[in-house]
């Protein structure tokens, strides 16, 4: 068994027997090769269930809201991007960090099913192990190293946080701060901008109109934590619900924009969208523009900062006098 | 120019009647749009204004509906920084709006056709120039047809 | 009697039904494969099993608006918006999407039989495509779907043979297709059907062998009560995040909404568009919704498509197996699992 699941397996078993949390907050393994699900324990029996492997994506700290109306003390298994949406919400006002016993894993990335799909190599899959910057590939017949770099979701591949920002445990040694070009940050931001208005408002368009309007983007989104969202408010009349490409351009322009200075940058948005929609970009947009306008500040590094959208300076620039378009 | 590029999805550009709407702020502006008119400082009929308590008050929902439902230009109007009536709401607009903005403009909106502006309940001739300058450009640049909603027509 | 073309033809029969139908076919776009509106040009991908989302939209609109209303003085007027006006073919569907037009007739088919959807229904030809090449989600034939053979309603079903594809007329529909078609299809030879036995043949084995073969739906048995009262949906729902990609993906889910949207004071008009009872505005009555927890709104999806539907159809499932949930759910809650659980497994 790998080191770290029986780590997390005995942590677990040991903070539910002594008391010390009601429930733990995981990852299970199902019966694909990239089912590792979020899983509830309370009892310290059932433990044994918990795992860690290179599909843990799910980022489980959203569930704290929930589970913290039910239990007093919970415990729960976060990786370096699930532990600054973890600390965001603190700083929304969502949960308590005194109710809550962080188990921090160092991630090294997790692997794209889809990546493995497009390659073919999920025919008879087994199972699926990394070690170091390799990945193996194991059906009954064969073996298979293949770098992981191939592998990795977008999003791990421009992973500035590997380790847990905030944690009271640690359940694997901290990895190296990956090497990460700072400037490819932006990028895809940068390349819309590129464009005429006419060509991105059509990018846009042809994206938008991909969207089924489900709301996973909203649902997994650690910022998108309101009690009740306004597309759920049938009285705000916001909730448009037709197929119609204002409809959709409207729900993501807001909803991009309800997370501002918020958004952690996780970009679970890109990840669920059953349609592919590059959702992300629209989140790394304000951001930049936020860091180029404000200052850098990075959601959910400190949950002692407060969102730059919430607050102002006095000495804020005055971007409309001078006919600049947002721009300093 | 073809006669084909003079209409866009069904309006005729050379009869084409912008439609701006502009939210002002209640305590600044909005008297300024009544000076503007007091003081005969002509400003065209094409100006929808909407009064609201405080620039602040204007959510990014309106700015987006009015574009769906057939604005070719929003301006929003308050008042200076520092003169707010409720101590800070215009403060949160300009960080609000600089953000939006920008984002209107990465979907491809004009930035000519959003405009935040700060005018004051003594500068009618200001309301009335920002309001002209704003007709000019939406003029030149014809009807807005992104973000519109196909259902409604004017 | 079973024709042939070649597939170096595709592009000519793509353009000989565009004469006289709309044709809607699998397209890669972005690296994912939808259906939509054939255009000269466009990649045509008939390889990919399953389509990005199913094909239930062409039937059964995201978004349909079927009334639309005005006010003259004190009076109202009042316009029926009628339905699909041109005829149609959805070319390349696979025989789990297919058979979910059947669940789907059993609801808008029945009385008061709904107009739109019926319109939709008589203009459009479905052309199938058989799989010979199963994935790993696949579990059709646990619903008695077979990927080799299509469903004898399907109006013409075709067999990739690799270089050609194989096409046979099963309904009047098809054959006035197949009709129009006559100057590029040419007869089947019979080594073609030898060709298509052997790979039926094997295809039979190779779903035998597909991991989740062995899924089965009749183990669900016993007292409704019991079911509905069952523990297993605590544990299943308490990872759901409440978002609507399984019902959205899912080729069976039919569940919509009615609303208006108001145009100016004057005018406006009324529309469904689909709904998922995974959303905490689904039903929503004065008092709220009837399921207020997450646990009872997954439960109401799994239940109606694995009990209530099957009690009021004549044991027929409410899915078809296409494993979109099983790819498509951030957090893998899928309806394999709760076939398991309630099985017994």
């Amino acid at each position: 068994m790998d080191k770290i699941t029986q780590k997390i397996r005995e942590t677990a078993k040991l903070a539910l027997e002594n008391g010390e949390v009601e429930k733990i907050i995981g990852w299970t393994k199902g019966d694909t090769f990239d089912d590792s699900h979020p899983v509830f324990i309370t009892d310290e029996d059932k433990a044994d269930s918990l795992i860690w492997d290179s599909f843990c994506v799910n980022n489980v700290s959203k569930y704290l809201i929930k589970e913290l109306k039910q239990s007093n003390k919970v415990g729960v298994f976060l990786k370096g991007c699930d532990s600054l949406g973890f600390n965001q919400l603190i700083v929304d006002n969502r949960i308590d960090r005194t109710k809550v016993v962080v188990y921090g894993i160092s991630c090294p990335g997790m692997i794209d099913p889809e990546k493995v799909k497009n390659e073919g190599l999920n025919k008879g899959l087994k199972s699926v192990k990394r070690s170091g910057d390799e990945i193996i590939f194991i059906t009954s017949e064969v073996e298979k190293k293949l770098s992981s770099k191939d592998f990795e979701f977008d999003k791990c591949l421009k992973c500035r946080h590997p380790n847990p920002v905030v944690y009271d445990q640690l359940m694997t040694d901290a990895l190296e701060e990956r090497e990460v070009d700072l400037e490819a940050r932006f990028k895809d931001v940068e390349d819309l901008e590129a464009l005429s208005n006419d060509e991105r408002s059509a990018y846009w368009k042809n994206q938008f109109s991909k969207c089924i309007r489900c709301n996973a983007c909203r649902n997994i989104c650690p910022a998108c934590s309101c009690v009740k969202c306004i597309f759920d408010n049938t009285k705000a009349e916001v909730s448009g619900k037709a197929k119609a490409d204002t409809e959709e351009q409207f729900y993501h322009i807001i909803r991009a924009y309800h997370v501002a200075g918020r958004c952690v940058e996780c970009g679970e948005c890109s990840r669920v969208c059953p349609a592919g929609i590059p959702l992300h970009k629209l989140n790394s947009k304000i951001i930049k523009d936020l860091n180029g306008l404000y200052g850098e500040h990075e959601a959910g590094l400190d949950s002692s900062v407060e969102a730059p959208i919430g607050m102002f300076k006095l000495d804020d620039c005055d971007s409309f006098s001078k006919q600049g378009g947002g721009k300093k | 120019m073809s006669i084909e590029d003079e209409k866009i999805e069904g309006i005729d550009k050379v009869k084409f009647e912008p439609l701006v709407v502009a939210f002002c702020c209640n305590w600044c502006s909005y008297a300024g749009a009544d000076l503007a008119g007091t003081s005969r400082f002509s400003y065209p009929a094409n100006v929808k204004i909407i009064r609201v308590p405080c620039s602040c008050r204007v959510s990014e929902n309106f700015v987006l509906r009015a574009f769906q439902r057939g604005a070719d230009a929003v301006v929003i109007a308050g008042c200076h920084p520092g003169d707010c009536h409720y101590t800070s709401g215009n403060y949160h607009t300009r960080r609000r709006f600089s953000i939006l903005t920008n984002l209107l403009e990465y979907m491809g909106i004009e930035q000519e056709r959003f405009k935040v502006d700060w005018i004051s309940a003594a500068e009618g001739h200001k309301f009335a120039s920002v309001m002209n300058d704003v007709l000019e450009k939406v003029h030149k640049l014809g009807p807005n047809g992104k973000l519109r909603d196909d259902r409604w027509i004017r | 009697m079973m024709k042939k073309i070649s597939k170096s033809q595709f592009s000519q029969l793509f353009s000989n039904i565009d004469k006289s139908y709309q044709l809607f076919l699998p397209v890669e776009l972005d690296g994912k494969v939808n259906f939509d509106l054939w255009q000269e040009g466009d990649k045509v991908n008939i390889e990919k099993l399953k389509t990005n989302i199913s094909p239930k939209s062409f039937i059964f609109p995201q978004s349909e608006t079927y009334m639309k209303f005005k006010r003259d003085g004190k009076k109202l007027k009042i316009d029926n918006v009628s339905g699909k006006k041109e005829d149609y073919v959805i070319f390349g569907v696979r025989h789990c999407d297919a058979s979910s037009f059947k669940l789907l007739d059993n609801v808008f088919l029945e009385e008061p039989v709904d107009r739109l959807y019926e319109q939709r229904r008589e203009k459009g030809t479905i052309v199938t495509m058989a799989c010979f090449e199963p994935e790993e989600n696949c579990f059709c034939t646990s619903f008695g779907i077979k990927p080799q053979t299509a469903p004898i309603e399907v109006d013409v079903t075709t067999w990739d043979l690799g270089e050609s594809i194989l096409w046979q007329s099963q309904t009047q529909k098809g054959e006035a297709l197949t009709e129009k078609l006559n100057d590029i299809l040419e007869d089947a030879a019979n080594q073609d059907k030898a060709e298509l036995n052997s790979l039926q043949e094997s295809t039979k084995g190779k779903v035998k062998e597909l991991p989740l073969a062995k899924l089965d739906p009749t183990k669900i048995t016993g007292e409704l009560k019991d079911l509905f009262d069952s523990e297993i949906w605590q544990e299943l729902s308490e990872r759901c995040l409440g978002c609507g990609s399984c019902t959205f993906v899912c080729p069976t889910c039919h569940c919509y909404d009615v609303s208006d949207f108001k145009g100016d004071a004057q005018t406006g008009e009324r529309f469904r568009c689909w709904d998922s009872c995974m959303f905490s505005d689904f039903t929503l009555m004065a008092h709220g919704n009837i399921r207020k927890t997450q646990k009872e709104r997954v439960r109401q999806r799994f239940m109606h498509k694995l009990v209530y539907y099957p009690n009021n159809h004549e044991g027929v499932y409410a899915c078809v197996g296409c494993g979109r949930c099983v790819e498509k759910c951030p957090v893998h809650l899928d309806i394999v699992k709760v076939i398991k659980k309630l099985g017994g497994e």
